[in-house]
Formats: structure tokens, sequence, C-alpha cells
């Protein structure tokens, strides 16, 4: 196991801690029953698309491969949240390209996907999880993403 | 090794956070804002996102110790850290079967497909404070903090209705699937009565007053309850609307809001307040506002032939120094339809044994 599976398994299992002990939650909807946990998918590609829409958001990527291009739309979070965080519109430019994990939705034919997570193509957040907890290292990685032109 | 150093620093900021959050610190100065009719003034924004559960840990006290508080804050600060830190470019796609967690209530969430990016999540970073004091429950009635046991006849409506739902295919039609995912309902009882948080993201409330009305808009599924301040409304039993009848009184500088005839699909949806019942539940709720930046809201179940006691709690609302937006739940609701073809895709599958993929 790598470092970074460790680090984001110890994270993971800090929140669940919080999630079993707050009481039964079901987001708007449950991911289970709209993807496939037996179709793990990776794609990279350039946005063509972002529909800022409720009651998520979906990210459109176009993936061309040997054989194919396809267009896949990845779902994100709430907008509203997604505003209160800071992330506007012009964050995701059509044009850049991202890289995406996930699992594909249970019809196949769709190509749609949820977004686990969502890349840049060198590594760094799309999404920052940043809400002004103290997290020591906070306003460091913010200045560090500012100077790369990024949200 | 990151962890060990990172934790306890974490854990000191998020204790010096805590004490200097603005439920603590009530400004010595302030003066309860009043309308232009004299009563208090609630209006504007308001949060009850927290870490604090519903209901209490067993071994936990009703007031958190300092320590308890570092460790619940500083696990959430850590969490968010860490997951901030840059992905491998290079990364396969997850694992084929899920990725589980052992949660039951989470993998029953996300069914091993990871759920969310953790951007998606705004579930509260900080415990309830209330009146001053740091909760381990939401729940304080009765004194364990745990909602009461069900009465013998709910335990039996909980497993007729158990195997009623087992005959019923969850994913045939639009109707089998949750209020929430119709775009109906908030989940997790976040509209209320009682509005809980929950513990996802967009916990939040706008308050408007008039001389004669409030109104309360939950961020979430765009839910609004309009209640008269006055007599109990003349309405028939079985006239059951979203969020139920209700109609509020003052008893000093406190909002007494009293609800009855409460939609049967909505207690079967905040399944654990009403936890199956299928008759006239009485809520009370009772708001104060306590600081420039506390509003408190205590809440009362009074449900006898559902639960053996009378319970309630107690949630902190928030100043949100931050605007709620409409969500427009059914302006893209493309979740439905995946689950919905995603489901006849597999029927598709199991009849003709071939698999539709790629």
């Amino acid at each position: 196991m790598t470092l970074k599976k460790k680090v984001a398994g110890f994270g993971l299992a800090a929140v669940i801690v919080t999630l079993a002990v707050a009481g039964p939650v079901i987001a708007h909807h449950a991911f289970g029953a709209e993807f496939d946990k037996d179709a793990p998918i990776r794609l990279q590609g350039e946005i063509v698309r972002l529909e800022w829409v409720n009651p998520h958001s979906w990210i459109h990527v176009e993936v061309v491969t040997d054989t194919a291009t396809h267009v896949w739309m990845v779902e994100g979070g709430t907008p509203n949240v997604l505003l209160r965080r800071g992330l506007r519109r012009d964050c995701l430019q059509p044009g850049t390209e991202i890289i995406v994990d996930g699992y594909q939705a249970k019809d196949h034919s769709l190509k749609r996907a949820n977004g686990r997570d969502v890349t840049f193509t060198d590594g760094t957040k799309i999404f920052m999880g940043s809400s002004g907890t103290g997290a020591p290292d906070d306003a460091e990685r913010m200045r560090q993403r500012r100077e790369r032109g990024r949200c | 090794m990151k962890n060990e150093i990172a934790r306890p620093v974490l854990a000191c900021l998020a204790l010096v956070a805590m004490v200097a959050s603005p439920a603590f610190a009530q400004e010595s100065d302030w003066v309860l804002p009043r309308t232009p009719d004299g009563k208090p003034d609630f209006q504007g924004n308001w949060s009850n996102a927290t870490l604090t559960a519903i209901q209490r840990a067993a071994g936990m006290g009703r007031v958190l110790t300092p320590e308890q508080v570092a460790a619940m804050e500083g696990d959430r600060a850590s969490f968010i850290q860490e997951n901030s830190q840059d992905s491998d470019p290079d990364r396969p796609a997850p694992a084929a079967g899920g990725e589980f967690t052992g949660n039951a209530l989470f993998d029953a969430a996300s069914g091993g497909t990871g759920g969310y990016n953790l951007f998606y999540i705004d579930a509260g970073d900080r415990v309830a404070v209330y009146n001053g004091e740091p909760r381990s429950s939401l729940v304080t009635v009765p004194d364990d903090g745990r909602i009461p046991a069900l009465t013998d006849a709910a335990r039996t409506r909980a497993r007729e209705a158990g195997a009623a739902r087992a005959g019923m295919g969850q994913y045939d039609n639009p109707e089998n699937r949750p209020l929430a995912e119709r775009c109906m309902l908030s989940f997790g009882s976040n509209a209320g009565p009682p509005m809980l948080p929950n513990y996802f993201y967009n916990n939040n409330y706008t308050i408007v007053q008039t001389l004669d009305h409030i109104m309360i808009m939950t961020e979430m599924v765009h839910d609004v309850r309009v209640i008269p301040i006055g007599d109990k409304p003349d309405v028939p039993e079985d006239y059951r609307p979203w969020f139920g009848v209700s109609w509020a009184h003052w008893e000093g500088d406190t909002l007494v809001i009293e609800t009855t005839n409460i939609s049967p699909q909505q207690m079967r949806a905040y399944a654990q307040v009403f936890a199956g019942g299928v008759g006239n539940p009485k809520l009370t709720e009772r708001l104060t506002r306590v600081g420039p930046y506390s509003l408190n809201y205590e809440f009362t179940v009074e449900d006898p032939d559902t639960f053996t006691e009378v319970w309630g709690g107690e949630v902190p609302f928030n100043w949100l120094p931050d605007r709620v937006y409409e969500y427009a739940c059914h302006e893209a609701n493309y979740a439905l339809f995946n689950v919905l073809s995603g489901a006849r895709a597999q029927e598709r599958e199991e009849s003709t044994g071939n698999l539709d993929r790629e």
C-alpha cells in the first residue's frame, strides 16, 4: 500500500466514523443505485462542457481512444456547495484536460460516471477541500494553486 | 508518520477555534434585535451543519470534554487536509467490485463506488455548541441522548412494512424511489419538523418574518414552511400536507411552533424521526435568539403510538455569513433517470444473458 493510499484510507475512516455516529444519512440519491461497482473507469480528456445545474453538476469530458471518441458525463457535487467553496464556472474552461476516476453508470450505454477523484493532468485536485479548517498548509497550498492560475 | 505529526497540531487548532467560535464568544454588548412590531428578529440565513450526531454514542456524557472536541474536530480537519493532497496522475481506475469501507451505512449509500469527491461534502467542521456547551448529541430528552424504544405496535408495523417492501421492486418505477431522489423532499429530516442536519451538505435555512407569519426555507430541495402566528388552523385529521400543519405563538421572546397532520409519505421518508409512525404525532419547536450569531432550536416529538417516551433535542443554528442558493432539484435530475435506466439495463442482461457492456 502506498503512502498516499494509507493517507486516503485514514481520511475516509475519519469521515466514516462521523457518519456512522451521525445516524442514517443518504445523500440526494444513493450512488450505489446509479453506478456500477463492477465497472471502474479512468477517463482522461478535455472538458467540452460544464453543466452547472441542480441537483448535481456534470462535467462533460471528450475521451479519445485508438478506436473511438466519446463524450463522458461525470457527476459532481451540488452547485450550491461549489459556489460557497469559491469554484466559479470559469475555473473549468472548455479545453482543459482532466483525469477522472470513478465508476460507470449501471446502464453502460449512457457513458456516464461518478467523479470519485477529479484532477488536472499533474494530479492536483480540481476541487479543493479547503474550508477554513485551520489545516496548517491550507494557505500555502492555495498560494501555489493561484501561482499556477487555478481557482 | 505525517499523520502522527499533523493530528496533535490540528487538534490544538481545532480546540482554539472552538473556544473562539461565535457561539462561545457572545458579545457582551449584544442587544436582541427586534422587528418593527417589537418581536425578536430571527431573519437571515442560518446553518445547523455540525459534527455532533443526532444520537449519543455509548459511553459519552451529554457535554463533550475539550479532548473529545479536539479529537472530533481534529479528525475532520485532518481528513480535509489529507484528501486535498495531489493524486497520482498515473493512477489506475479504482478496483473492480467496488471499494467498501466496512461501514454498513456508508457502504449502503455509496454502494462501493466511492460516492462523492470530498469537495462536494459540506457537513460541518465543528461540534454543536448549545448555550456554551459542546454537545455529544442533538437528542437531549431522554437523558441518555437516544431516541426512545419503539412501542410493540410500532415494532409490529416495522416488521410488516419490511415484508411489504420486500415484495416491491425498488427500481420498478419513479414512485418507488426515495422522495429525495425524486426531488420532492429534503433528506435526513432537513426541512422538518424537526429541522435536523443531514450530515452531507446544504444544511442552510433562510428565515423571513412578517407581522403574522414566519417563513423558513430549507436550502435542500428548496422546502418552504410558511407558518401563521396565531390559533391552530381548523383542518380535518386527514389533511396531510408536506411539513404538516403548523401554527405558532410567542412565549416571551421564544417563538413556539406546533405541528400536526404531517404527510404520511414524509413520515416514511424521515424514518429516524417517525420510525414508521402512521398516526398523527405532535411536534413542538422553540426558536430563541441568544446571540448575534446564535439561534437556539429545541424540538419535542410526541407520538405515544410509536415511541415509549416523549423525546426531543436541542440544535444550535449558527449565523451563515453567506448566501443561500436555490436548490432547483428538478432542473437536471439525471440521477433518477440513470438509476431507473441502470435497472432496465441490468434486467435486459439478466433476461438475455448478454452483457451489454464495452
